[in-house]
């Protein structure tokens, strides 16, 4: 089965050539596959490539971005437009600054759907879908009385709209507190087990890749230089950075370090669905 | 906050009630000369005192709201739609147009308007009615008062293009014209809105300038510019009434600033 | 102050008042004795004064604005000097003087002992070579046009070291007078401004901000006890343009003299402080309005026969209230005009002139037999046209706006339409003198010159001033062709009764006529720090300090 999303990219900004040198990455359907590096390296550049906005950056893209067995970076932009938020959905990473303060919530919600034609619909269920309250009134709230746990549901119920097979999450917890935090993997993991859909989770948050994600690619200097199955990176790292990044995993505390257990085991599925005190204490004994 | 806006409103719909129609409720009419009660005191038959040439200050204050009240929020909503059209359009396209346009704002903000606006003025014909006249001052503010607002559009609408919410909504999939319409536009409006505000009391100002330059309101007619001309060899400290219209200017542009719709929603929702 | 245009001037200036109040002419004013003038003389201290521009230059030949004209007051020396109080020419490099019987040549003997402050005595040849430069044409030194006639200029000759004669080409009834302004510059400097005969030297000029004078040591006059003058060690004059900033100096004694006050500040200030004010009375400046008559100007036919109708114009004239304009516009402190000449100019003011008598209802019979008719309050030509007119006058001037606008509520009565036109002084010039564009302007002279032949530029038809039909090739109105006649005839002679007669007899023609409707002469009006002793106020500038190394701070103020 070909993969859902391959690329093999090389990125330049003007005066920042060679972001992204050769980046190779891939994606199977229903696959959640973590990219993991530091901070400026290159990591939201990928979203964008693959969502062709790297042209309000100034970036270039070169190499190929194959979707769905369509090479993205050969569309046009009437093309491409399509494809964005039908096809492929984005989780931004400060949920707040992603929603239009003047807009309210129903009508980002139609925008999203007038997008791409979608039919009218009630949106009761798909604000359950990301737990959400679903009355109307809830949707004629302005942005800014959401909290940012909120606005990030919120956010994904706007990636949701159309149901795309994959979704671009960058950095999408980085913003949050770690309840909160926990709160949005369960919903990302429950969305993945539930819809089949695909994501590309972005963090440099080793713990929540180890929680979430099937595999894990590590990017350093603008390459990929360790990709696998989650546990198999963390437990057996072969790339000296991906060591160093391990080594640089802090104290962990309680829940990261259950996190890392529940990546380790084989039946991690089952854990998620539990909030992390109490899976703190279930798995505490593993350690 | 609400109780603020209603009073502002309140305030606003005073003025301009008492402005629609001053010659039911005046003392006198603007041009009539008391000569015999010239420079007079506050009295119960000139409330405001009278001017050097014996005219009622409340009527001519007065009339001047009408002409002031009527012309310069008229003249400040073209050049703030001029600005609209001209910075917005040059930060959407971009390229050549976004030079074209923005060199044109700075020639404008560089030239010496006051000297074309007085050469406009010897080239009009000198027996125009002085209705006329401040009608067609007003207009070239609004017409030439594009330039500054415009800047401000254009960085606001290039500050919302990199903005999040933008990028966002391009990473839905919406078309350039929903993005306008919908992201742009509405966050724009309070933008435009406090321009609106700023060049409302900026007019009524630059009319009171060209006044001296012999632009604007002619004689006798009332303007809030002829009339705050009166402080200048009036003395403020001996003759408080003389502070009438600047109290009156400062609550009408305090008030609009009032009445700009404020940020805030109706209830928190989490 | 801004001059006329590039109208080319002879013997007056016309000069339009754009910021401020008009600066003085020559009359002897009822002035204000100063208390102080009778304590005794004490010397030392710094006299302080504002210009109210900087200056345009410090060549004494080609100053031509205020600020540069009192720089050259209190550092040139002159051959004579016009008491400003007394109108009397006096005595100054000059020890004496003879007006030759046709009034063609002026014989001075100068003074003897007086050095400049090199050293180097003065003497003829220093007379000699100021005419010299001064009339070279290259210089274009406004003050050498009163030197220069159609038929030539004027020669200067020495006879001996002390003795000089000046020939003019034609007779010039009182052209002593002319000497006043010509500061006399040593023959061996090479540039000017060279340190000169006044009573103080140039010792500093910040540009923009002030310049600051010092004693000249070697000025040649003594007091009455020997003293040498001046008796002020320096002179400060601050460049302060904002006159409210000046009266706040002034009560805070950091400024002694105010020349030239505003009516407002006027009443302002005689409340505070009543004694330090001075009305000099009025001067020989005057506010007029005049209708625009020329044959090529581009307005309608019908307008151009009312402005040409002298029932017209005397009608506009008739319904003017002037004591109002001198109540309301100058508090008080101006003097309704009777004619072209201020009441103040004694020597040839037509006292026979009586005042204008409003009196709407018969000017309105005057003008219904002359074909207006009066419909429903507004008055009407014989075409049907209602008369409605403009008057253009200059944007700026507070005051010349309220006198139109009295004007406006005058003529309501009458039924004509004023619109009221405040245009920026190039394109008012512009209008005035070359596009004739206009209805009717009003304006006002200032530094009006006393002698008839002062204002031949006005009334002379061919002039290029005559301002409201110049340069006419032959006087177009039989009482133009007779103004013309009387104003040649009282040139011709130097005999001032004959003269007067003649001008006598110009007065009346205006004023009947009313080519130029005469409004107000305003007052000069003045402040005077009550230490400062020796002030002789008058009524023609300087109004204050003409007489600068007289004054003297009284010891118990003395600074």
């Amino acid at each position: 089965m070909s993969p859902l999303l391959k690329i093999n990219i090389s990125v330049d900004y003007p005066r920042n050539p060679g972001v992204l040198q050769s980046l190779t990455l891939e994606a199977h359907a229903g696959e959640i596959i973590g990219l993991v590096g530091r901070s400026g390296e290159g990591k939201s550049t990928v979203t964008m490539a693959i969502l062709g906005l790297l042209g309000y950056k100034g970036g270039k893209c070169a190499g190929e971005i194959l979707f769905q067995g369509r090479n993205l970076l050969e569309l046009n932009q009437r093309e491409m437009r399509c494809v964005r938020g039908k096809e492929i959905g984005l989780v931004p990473q400060s949920p707040l600054a992603a929603l239009n303060p003047n807009l309210r919530l129903r009508a980002h919600l139609e925008e999203a759907r007038r997008a791409h034609d979608g039919e009218k619909r009630d949106w009761a269920g798909l604000m359950e879908s990301v737990s959400l309250p679903s009355e109307a009134a809830f949707l004629d709230q302005l942005p800014r009385n959401l909290s940012v746990g909120m606005a990030q549901r919120f956010m994904i119920a706007m990636a949701m709209v159309h149901r795309p097979p994959l979704l671009l999450a960058d950095e999408p917890t980085s913003a949050l507190d770690m309840i909160t935090q926990a709160e949005i993997l369960k919903l990302f993991a429950r969305l993945n087990r539930e819809q089949g859909v695909a994501m590309l989770y972005i963090s440099h948050d080793l713990a929540s890749v180890a929680s979430l994600c099937h595999r894990v690619a590590i990017l350093h200097q603008g390459k990929v230089v360790e990709c696998g199955a989650t546990g198999d990176v963390f437990q057996n790292p072969q790339h000296a950075f991906t060591r160093q990044l391990i080594a640089a995993i802090p104290q962990p505390p309680q829940s990261s370090l259950v996190a890392m257990g529940k990546a380790l085991r084989p039946d991690w599925n089952e854990a998620e669905t539990m909030a992390p005190e109490q899976a703190a204490s279930e798995h505490s004994p593993v350690l | 906050m609400t109780l603020l806006r209603r009073g502002a409103i309140g305030v606003l719909m005073v003025i301009a009630s008492a402005a629609v129609a001053p010659e039911l409720w005046t003392p006198a009419h603007y041009a009539t000369q008391f000569r015999e009660a010239a420079d007079a005191e506050p009295s119960g038959r000139f409330p405001l005192g009278t001017d050097r040439l014996g005219r009622d200050r409340l009527s001519r204050l007065v009339y001047g709201t009408r002409v002031s009240l009527l012309l310069a929020p008229a003249a400040a909503l073209l050049s703030c739609g001029a600005a609209a059209l001209m910075g917005g359009s040059a930060a959407v396209a971009g390229g050549l147009t976004e030079t074209g346009i923005m060199a044109l704002a700075d020639l404008c903000l560089s030239l010496p308007w006051l000297f074309l606006l007085l050469t406009m003025r010897a080239l009009l014909p000198l027996n125009v009615s002085p209705q006329t006249s401040i009608a067609l001052t007003f207009l070239l503010l609004g017409v030439l008062g594009w330039a500054g607002p415009a800047r401000v559009i254009f960085a606001t609408v290039r500050k919302l293009q990199s903005s999040d919410f933008i990028l966002q909504a391009h990473a839905a999939g919406l078309g350039p014209r929903q993005v306008f319409l919908r992201h742009l536009t509405p966050n724009l409006a309070p933008v435009l809105l406090a321009q609106f505000c700023v060049a409302v009391p900026l007019y009524v100002l630059a009319e009171a300038t060209l006044g001296m330059l012999g632009l604007g309101v002619a004689e006798p007619l009332p303007s809030w510019g002829n009339i705050l001309r009166e402080l200048e060899s009036g003395n403020a400290l001996s003759q408080p009434w003389l502070l009438v219209p600047v109290v009156l200017l400062a609550l009408v542009v305090a008030s609009f600033q009032a009445v700009m719709p404020a940020q805030t929603g109706e209830k928190d929702y989490a | 102050m801004t001059k006329l245009g590039k109208v080319k001037q002879t013997r007056w200036k016309l000069y339009l008042l754009i910021a401020a109040i008009a600066c003085g002419a020559l009359v002897l004013g009822p002035g204000v004795l100063h208390s102080a003038a009778l304590d005794k003389p004490a010397p030392g201290g710094e006299l302080r004064m504002s210009l109210y521009a900087d200056v345009k230059t410090l060549d004494p030949w080609l100053s031509d604005d205020t600020p540069s004209d009192t720089v050259r007051y209190l550092t040139e020396g002159v051959l004579i000097r016009i008491n400003r109080r007394t109108q009397q020419p006096e005595a100054e490099l000059a020890t004496s003087w003879k007006v030759s019987k046709d009034g063609r040549k002026i014989e001075f003997q100068l003074r003897k002992g007086v050095q400049f402050p090199d050293g180097s005595p003065f003497a003829a040849r220093d007379v000699i070579s100021t005419f010299d430069h001064l009339l070279d044409p290259s210089l274009h030194a406004p003050v050498a046009d009163s030197f220069k006639f159609d038929q030539g200029v004027v020669k200067v000759t020495a006879q001996g070291d002390y003795t000089v004669t000046a020939a003019f080409p034609v007779p010039v009834p009182g052209s002593e007078r002319l000497f006043d302004l010509v500061a006399v510059v040593s023959a061996k400097s090479s540039s000017r401004p060279a340190p000169g005969l006044g009573a103080f030297l140039i010792q500093e000029r910040k540009p923009g901000t002030s310049i600051l004078l010092r004693r000249n040591p070697s000025y040649w006059k003594h007091d009455a006890n020997g003293h040498a003058l001046p008796y002020f060690d320096s002179v400060r004059l601050d460049i302060q343009q904002n006159r409210d900033l000046e009266l706040l100096k002034f009560r805070r004694g950091e400024v002694s003299v105010i020349d030239v006050l505003s009516p407002d500040l006027f009443e302002r200030l005689s409340k505070e402080a009543p004694g330090s004010v001075i009305d000099s009375g009025p001067t020989f400046d005057s506010d007029f309005m005049w209708f625009n008559q020329t044959a090529k100007s581009p307005v309608p036919a019908n307008k151009k026969e009312w402005f040409r109708s002298e029932v017209f114009r005397r009608a506009v004239s008739g319904a003017i209230n002037r004591a109002d304009i001198a109540r309301l516009v100058y508090k008080g402190h101006a003097s309704p005009a009777l004619g072209p000449v201020s009441p103040a100019n004694k020597l040839w003011f037509n006292a026979n002139i009586k005042p204008e008598v409003i009196d709407t209802s018969l000017t309105l019979k005057q003008l219904i037999q002359s074909g207006f008719t009066l419909q429903s309050g507004s008055l009407k030509d014989h075409t049907g046209a209602p008369v409605e007119f403009s008057i253009i006058t200059n944007a700026g001037n507070k005051s010349r706006e309220l006198m139109a606008t009295l004007i406006q509520q005058d003529l309501a009565k009458l039924g004509i339409k004023i619109n009221v036109v405040t245009l920026d002084f190039p394109s008012l010039i512009e209008r005035i003198t070359r596009s004739f564009d206009y209805e009717a302007c009003l304006l006002g002279f200032t530094n009006v010159e006393a002698d008839p032949n002062g204002v031949m530029n006005i009334y002379l038809s061919s002039a290029s001033n005559h301002a409201w039909n110049p340069g006419q090739k032959a006087p177009e109105t039989p009482w133009e062709h007779e103004v013309d006649k009387l104003m040649l005839a009282q040139a011709a002679t130097p005999d001032y009764h004959a003269r007067k007669k003649n001008f006598d007899r110009v007065q009346e023609i205006i004023r009947q006529q009313a080519p130029i409707v005469f409004l107000v002469h305003p007052n000069a009006l003045s402040a005077v720090a009550p230490s400062l002793a020796g002030v002789s106020p008058s009524a023609s500038y300087p109004h204050t300090f003409w007489n600068a190394e007289n004054l003297f701070f009284t010891k118990k103020s003395g600074q």
